[in-house]
């Protein structure tokens, strides 16, 4: 059984949709889109390329090395390459989450949710960073399990094809209860929403159902705000790719004190500002936010 | 496979403009400027909204005293409160210089209201 890379395989699916979903806009669907951002959100995306070709070899290079330590010799078929998809996107679901309540991870994801539209274009907005916040550590379980190393990058790329598609405000809702099962296009509006219940929700990958297992899950029920608490005010790629690690920087030099220096570091985002989601939830609320829950 | 995405990001950025996606975000009324802030900043509670002359900024106080600015930025608006932040006075416009590298003052033509907005950000540095 051979692996092909399936984002290859799809950018130039990628680009014909973003063209069809243009014209379906400007012909009156729901959605938009905004030149200047669209650049920036596709300047992120090939400079998410560039840093996968400067620092992939080095992450496949150490899921080979601890696949050497596997706990099982699982084949390569029909049935394992299911299993593997269904655990990789398990392990992005615990990527994702960490990403959205640990600064340092932030640091990095942050990018992806600094436009404020919502089309096939934000999608394509990825970090450049990823490899120094260690995001890749969440998939490292799969290759001590003993998966292919093939079939785990190739699952993360079927993961991450999906995933382009429910960047959309075209489609409303999808029909014959997938909502039920799989990350769609109104699940992951919520993930993009700012409004205080949207915030923190709906981290699934592919399927949804592990939010409605660990009480992530948020249904669409307002027209989300997208974005950021903080939106960004520059369409500077550069500027996109650091500026929450240019915070944390800030903060840090401001700490008194470790217990500072490690909220800045590694305390859920907002902490420091003191407008982390539970605080924003309880104020839209009219409630007195209390102390942040850890996680 | 890296010259492929960029041509199509050229491509697709030259398409988003020919189709027209590129207008500017311009505020209706101080009311618009208020229920953004509002939205944006949690336990913000506007009484006060000032849209300067040419509808790209406003400020808005909220009845804690603290201070916002809602701007255009591209198609959509930017929400900022001003802790921290300076103005300057010149005539009947007000520019506000936020603490964030790479973002230009803004500058806000209030017309006569603009000293009374400038004595709201007095002791705020």
């Amino acid at each position: 059984m051979t692996f092909p890379d399936p984002v290859q395989i799809a950018i130039p699916a990628f680009i014909v949709a973003m063209m069809l979903e243009m014209f379906a806009i400007r012909a009156g669907a729901r959605g938009a889109y905004d030149w200047r951002d669209t650049g920036t959100s596709l300047a992120m995306g090939v400079g998410n390329t560039v840093a996968a070709i400067l620092f992939g070899g080095a992450i496949v290079g150490l899921g080979s090395w601890l696949w050497q330590y596997r706990l099982f010799d699982i084949p390569a078929t029909w049935w394992t390459l299911a299993v593997c998809f269904v655990a990789e996107d398990f392990a992005y679901y615990w990527f994702h989450r960490t990403a959205h309540r640990v600064r340092w991870f932030w640091a990095s994801h942050v990018i992806h949710h600094s436009s404020q539209h919502y089309n096939l274009s934000t999608a394509l907005r990825q970090t450049w960073t990823g490899f120094f916040s260690f995001s890749f550590a969440f998939r490292l379980p799969l290759f001590l399990l003993g998966f292919p190393v093939e079939m785990i990058l190739f699952c993360a790329g079927l993961n991450l094809v999906y995933q382009f598609f429910i960047h959309t405000e075209l489609v409303r809702r999808l029909p014959f209860g997938l909502e039920y099962v799989l990350n769609t296009p109104a699940h992951h509006r919520v993930h993009h929403g700012t409004n205080p219940d949207y915030l923190d929700r709906n981290y699934g990958g592919v399927l949804i159902i592990w939010d409605r297992m660990f009480g992530t899950f948020a249904q669409e029920t307002e027209a989300p705000r997208y974005g950021i608490v903080r939106n960004l005010m520059s369409f500077n790629p550069l500027w996109v790719a650091v500026h929450e690690w240019w915070g944390i920087g800030r903060d840090v030099r401001r700490a008194r004190g470790l217990s500072e220096v490690l909220r800045a570091l590694f305390g859920p985002p907002g902490a420091v500002s003191g407008e982390t989601s539970e605080t924003i939830r309880a104020l839209a609320a009219g409630q007195q936010p209390h102390a942040q829950p850890a996680e | 496979m890296l010259w492929t995405s960029i041509f199509g990001v050229v491509t697709l950025v030259f398409l988003a403009r020919a189709l027209g996606f590129g207008r500017n975000a311009v505020l209706g009324s101080g009311e618009e400027a208020a229920t953004r802030a509002a939205q944006a900043i949690a336990g913000f509670v506007p009484v006060e909204a000032a849209v300067g002359a040419d509808g790209h900024a406003a400020l808005v106080a909220a009845r804690d005293g603290r201070l916002a600015m809602v701007s255009g930025f591209g198609d959509r608006f930017v929400v900022r409160p001003l802790e921290g932040s300076r103005a300057v006075l010149e005539g009947a416009v007000l520019r506000v210089r936020l603490e964030e590298p790479g973002v230009p003052a803004v500058r806000l033509d209030l017309g006569e209201a603009a000293a009374a907005w400038a004595r709201k950000f007095e002791g705020r540095t």
